[in-house]
């Protein structure tokens, strides 16, 4: 068999772990050989004989020897990640999906609108794009989390809130007294932006119901449907078109995901849930 | 055309000699059921040649139930005497997932390759038998190496692939009689087969009919009433042979097993934070049928359903789909 075995990980070095919160850790890995994807892409990581899952890098697409994710506990196998401690070999599939369409971003305000865990991804396109800066008008970036303490990335985003293309905005569904930013749901933001909506590009990522209201606001805030980039997030285990866990409509989300806009499912069954 | 044919005294002979090289497979009758079964030289009298269809659908030589899909395998070469026509038509869906140029299955790939397929003619059908509605007919014209028909005195085999005619001048049976095209009585067997499948499903709406049918969203009431009976075994699928769902199963090593799933399980869509599209019963059950009419001829061009009537026969809640898709016309 001299072809490519699409089913067979690639070893990575997990280099250490870091908590982020109490359900949420970043895993920061070196690949055996560089490792190449784009912004929006997902990789399926194993647990050697445990399990595997999805999950979108958190790094910038730029670097290729390094890789960083970051994960919430939710089931069996995040479970298990999260018992890792460093210095375990990993197994990694990929890159899997649909990319962000950055030559579309070019020259456009760009709106960044991701609650909780979603700013993972996020933070790998957001990333990717300030590694060349001047290719786009600017950067608002949303950020929504429970509590103050529920946000992940801590360090970042004070060197976020000083790029000159970056306006970064975040709001705690609960606030403390520390907290000097916006209180309530992570939408509210929105009605702080003084941008043309009509000719914005958004992309939003978060839990369902934060993805499903985000949405629908800036609808009525007048983005339009082919401008709002959904990463949606779906049962998945081939990552390759085949084993039918992803299915979305005549779509496999693993393949033609799981970057879609919002014109090209908003009539598909279900796709908030 | 080029038929060869082969007196059964001959192409018994070839069996047993094929047997020397090929492990071989060939239906049988066992229990009032047909299955395939390994060919030993004491069975080649036994082969049930007036077989329908097999119970057990192809996709299983090439899909089996588990596969290591990392671990390196010796692939046997491998001979499948005897499959009907809509088992044949139901690879070019199976091709189209697994052998795909973007993510080429390497086992899928094998397995088709060390697979010589001997299509063969429906000498009759099942009562669920359903493959002209959907425009297949009850023989090969298709998708296997050899087409096979028989009457009482010869077997009339016709290659019509590469491998096909090297199985057959390996053998010397291309030295055998040739025919231009099929005997009068075999192709008229094979109008009255038709014929009788035609009259049988006269009340079958065809594929596209049946598509506007299972996207209708007032039908709700129908799926919950003929969802009662679901127990959620998934046999339907399984015994499917364009059903094509897997999961992977990790082993130590970083190996993978791929293993037969089916969206008809519970669970089979529920991601880790509990959101699950298919979590009612009956959400599941027309899942299904919106895969196979609507979903998959989107995708690849034609519906995932060959008319072979198994997951009627299979389902022990008694869900009989073509008897659904009836009442949904009404």
């Amino acid at each position: 068999m001299s072809e490519k075995n699409i089913y067979k990980p690639q070893k990575f070095k997990l280099d250490k772990v870091v908590t982020e919160s109490p359900l949420i850790k970043t895993f920061f890995m070196t690949p055996k050989h560089d490792f190449e994807f784009e912004a929006g892409q997902f990789v399926e990581v194993t647990i050697d004989g445990i399990g595997e899952a999805p999950y979108t890098p958190s790094s910038s697409a730029w670097v290729k020897d390094k890789m960083e994710i970051t994960i919430m506990k939710a089931g069996y196998v995040t479970d298990k990640m999260h018992q890792l401690q460093g210095g375990e070999i990993l197994g990694v599939r990929g890159p899997f999906g649909s990319k962000y369409p950055l030559d579309i971003f070019e020259g456009k305000e760009v709106l960044i609108l991701g609650g909780g865990v979603g700013i993972a991804p996020l933070r790998c396109l957001i990333l990717t794009m300030l590694e060349q800066p001047e290719r786009y008008k600017k950067l608002h970036i949303c950020f929504g989390a429970r509590t103050p303490q529920d946000f992940i990335y801590k360090e970042w985003y004070k060197k976020l809130a000083a790029h000159e293309r970056v306006n970064l905005l975040r709001s705690a569904d609960k606030a403390d007294e520390s907290w000097t930013e916006t209180e309530g749901v992570v939408t509210l933001l929105l009605d702080k932006l003084e941008v043309d909506f009509s000719t914005m590009i958004a992309v939003v990522c978060g839990p369902p119901i934060m993805m499903r209201f985000g949405t629908y606001r800036l609808l009525e805030l007048g983005v339009k449907e082919e401008n709002i980039y959904l990463s949606m997030e779906k049962n998945m285990s081939c990552g390759l078109g085949k084993c039918g866990h992803c299915a979305m409509g005549d779509y496999f989300v693993c393949k033609d995901g799981p970057v879609f806009t919002y014109d090209e499912i908003k009539d598909y069954p279900n796709i908030w849930i | 055309m080029k038929i060869y044919s082969v007196p059964e005294k001959r192409w018994n002979s070839f069996l047993q000699s094929l047997l020397e090289t090929y492990r071989t497979y060939a239906p049988f009758l066992k229990y009032e059921t047909v299955d395939y079964e390994e060919l030993i030289p004491d069975k080649i009298d036994s082969i049930y040649y007036a077989s329908v269809k097999p119970t057990t659908p192809l996709k299983i030589f090439h899909f089996p139930v588990k596969e290591n899909v990392v671990k390196a395998t010796q692939k046997e070469q491998r001979i499948i005497i005897g499959t009907p026509a809509c088992d044949l038509a139901a690879l070019d869906l199976m091709d189209s997932i697994f052998l795909d140029d973007e993510f080429l299955d390497i086992y899928y790939k094998e397995n088709r390759e060390n697979t010589i397929i001997f299509g063969k003619d429906c000498y009759g059908h099942d009562e669920s038998c359903h493959c002209t509605s959907y425009g297949l007919t009850p023989y090969p014209q298709k998708n296997c190496d050899v087409i096979m028909s028989y009457d009482e005195n010869n077997f009339y085999l016709q290659p019509i692939s590469g491998k096909g005619e090297k199985i057959l001048s390996e053998f010397g049976l291309d030295k055998e009689e040739t025919l231009e095209e099929l005997p009068y009585d075999v192709s008229k067997k094979r109008e009255t087969v038709k014929s009788d499948l035609d009259k049988h499903n006269q009340k079958l709406p065809d594929s596209e009919a049946t598509r506007k049918l299972v996207e209708r969203e007032d039908k709700e009431e129908l799926w919950k009433k003929h969802a009662k009976t679901c127990v959620s075994c998934g046999a339907c699928s399984t015994i499917c042979p364009t059903c094509h769902c897997f999961l992977l199963i990790d082993r130590v090593g970083f190996e993978k097993i791929k293993n037969w799933d089916t969206c008809q399980h519970p669970d089979f869509e529920r991601v880790a934070a509990g959101e699950d599209p298919l979590q009612k019963l009956y959400t599941r059950l027309r899942n299904r049928y919106l895969c196979k009419y609507s979903y998959k001829p989107d995708m690849f061009g034609e519906i995932a359903c060959t008319g072979c009537g198994r997951c009627i026969e299979a389902c022990i809640g008694e869900i009989n789909k073509n008897e659904l898709i009836m009442e949904a016309l009404e």
